[in-house]
């Protein structure tokens, strides 16, 4: 089985996907990228659920996790061979869930049911496997287990995987795709994806909430210092001198500080500055902190936002590991 | 006030003599409802599967027909069925005109839509996730709808309760094809038609309460069993 290249558009006029994408044998492809980018509908274009034939022979586990009438046993064995439902039992098995063949289906957990098509679908010995989302429906250490299990299963099988978190990518992927908006914004190894994301919108895309623009003034090894309207910041990169450059920090790295004049520490980046703007995120909240001509994004938890009596006009300071600065050629 | 209890007295009267006259129009009423709604069910299900699951692009035309065909008025429907079967009608030779198989297909006919549409209706509300893989497991035609026939089963039930109530409520279509023949096409609602007309109101009355007891008895199992199924 050789490379596949397809175009796929959705709906006819492209305005959700229009990506063209090469499919490699023998490779786990992870689709990577935030909600409603388009991910899902490439995979279901793939698979053929949106109308118009599937593209592969595959087997595909759709989103949401749906169990059919009956015991577990006989969804397990939907579609298969005998040989692949003794497979699928063996996974289910690896899985932990064993003892559950007999069970009715609708008594089982979110995460059993999910397993349970997991078993299904990695036993299906198609040309191909399409996951979304595999790991949505487990806790932290029940997505660890079931991902090595995944992983070993689609080693030297043909894969495309659809997800939304940055680990599960990095657990599962030999290339990572970065969907935005419908197109693939940047795909290669998962390391590089993630170690140099190619511009502003993939940064934003990967969490790097912090993207700025400015010109590398400094080089001291690994770090280039970039000067940014007449600030400095000090990040990981190669970078010549006089060169323009893209600096991306995620929120979540940067540190606050209630004190205007802290300044000890290892970080490199030091930054007084004027509290802005509190925004909620989920059960965290977003910090807009303005120093000079620059506006850091700090993620901090409510806890330290009373802590440190953070409100809007206070000023504070915003410190941001080297390490954690990602310097890109712009 | 008197003469409404003197109607009902009757038709109680009517129905403990259990008459061979009644015994034959209830029976053959059983027989033909019996037997229409479950050709309706083995013809409207595999249409509403193919409905509930298809992709094509003329789904939507299919779906306004058949949602039309619901309401398709059962004297419409006699008057075309008599014509067709009619002794110079495309089906002239078979000799149907008023005899118990033109009302079995002209009942047929009539419940086949609610069948179909009521079964299209349950797959269509399955969730995204259960139709996915409906449409990617490797299964034939016949084992996809199968499997999702069977996972909105309270739902096809359903087709079947309101198939079966349309059968049997219905009287235009069974008048014009069967004629209403006593001892040989009058059923419950064909009899309350003749009665009604000779004033005979007890009798009608009669006949009345015992089509609203079988739809009674016959809708209650169903509904046992559809709640049963939701559970």
């Amino acid at each position: 089985m050789g490379s596949a290249d397809v175009h796929l558009v959705y709906p006819a006029d492209g305005s959700i996907v229009d990506v063209d994408l090469e499919l490699r044998p023998s490779e786990t492809l992870v689709l990577y990228g935030p909600n409603g980018s388009g991910k899902s509908t490439i995979l279901r274009l793939l698979a053929g659920t949106l109308g118009g034939g599937a593209l592969l022979d595959a087997a595909y586990l759709p989103q949401t996790p749906h169990l059919f009438r009956g015991t577990v046993a006989r969804n397990l064995a939907l579609g298969l061979t005998v040989e692949e439902t003794a497979h699928a039992r063996q996974l289910l098995d690896d899985f932990g869930l064993g003892d559950l063949v007999g069970r009715h289906a609708a008594g089982l957990s979110g995460g059993q049911r999910q397993r349970v098509l997991l078993a299904r679908t990695l036993a299906q010995r198609s040309a191909w496997v399409l996951l979304d989302e595999p790991l949505a429906a487990f806790d932290v250490a029940d997505r660890m287990s079931t991902a090595a299990v995944i992983r070993r299963q689609l080693a030297e099988r043909s894969a495309v995987v659809v997800t939304h978190e940055q680990d599960e990518a990095m657990m599962l992927a030999d290339r990572v795709a970065v969907v935005i908006e419908g197109d693939i914004a940047q795909i290669g190894a998962p390391g590089a994806v993630f170690g140099m994301p190619a511009d502003a919108s993939v940064a934003a895309a990967l969490g790097l909430a912090n993207v700025f623009d400015g010109v590398v003034a400094v080089v001291e090894g690994a770090l280039c210092g970039v000067d940014i309207d007449g600030a400095r910041v000090w990040g990981v990169g190669a970078g010549k001198v006089g060169a323009p450059a893209r600096v991306t920090f995620g929120a979540e790295t940067v540190t606050l500080y209630s004190d205007a004049g802290a300044s000890g520490g290892s970080a490199r980046n030091w930054w007084v500055g004027t509290v802005e703007q509190l925004r909620p995120v989920g059960r965290l909240v977003e910090v807009v902190v303005t120093s000079g001509t620059l506006q850091v994004l700090a993620v901090v938890t409510p806890g330290a936002v009373d802590a440190l009596d953070i409100a809007p006009g206070v000023v504070v300071t915003a410190a941001a590991k080297a390490t954690a600065v990602r310097v890109l050629s712009a | 006030m008197s003469y409404l209890i003197e109607v009902i007295g009757d038709a109680l009267a009517v129905i403990a003599r259990f008459g061979r006259d009644f015994r034959e129009v209830l029976w053959l009423t059983l027989w033909v409802g019996g037997v229409s709604t479950a050709l309706s069910l083995l013809l409207g299900i595999p249409i509403g599967a193919w409905l509930g699951l298809t992709r094509s692009r003329w789904r939507r035309v299919w779906l306004t027909l058949v949602n039309t065909g619901m309401s398709l008025p059962p004297v419409l429907a006699g008057i075309v069925i008599l014509i067709v079967i009619w002794d110079d009608g495309p089906l002239g030779a078979l000799g149907l005109p008023f005899t118990v198989t033109a009302m079995i297909g002209a009942q047929t006919v009539l419940a086949t839509p609610i069948a179909a549409g009521v079964t299209a209706g349950a797959i269509g509300g399955l969730p995204d996730g259960a139709r996915e893989q409906i449409e990617t497991l490797r299964l034939r035609w016949t084992g996809r709808a199968t499997l999702a026939v069977r996972e909105v089963w309270p739902g096809v039930l359903a087709a079947a309760i309101a198939a079966f109530g349309r059968v049997t409520s219905e009287v235009g279509a069974v008048l014009i094809v069967g004629g209403n023949i006593r001892g040989e096409t009058r059923v419950l609602t064909t009899a309350i038609v003749q009665e009604a007309r000779q004033a005979r109101f007890g009798e009608a009355l009669a006949f009345g309460i015992v089509l609203m007891a079988i739809a009674l008895v016959i809708n209650s199992t169903l509904t046992w069993a559809q709640t049963r199924g939701q559970r």
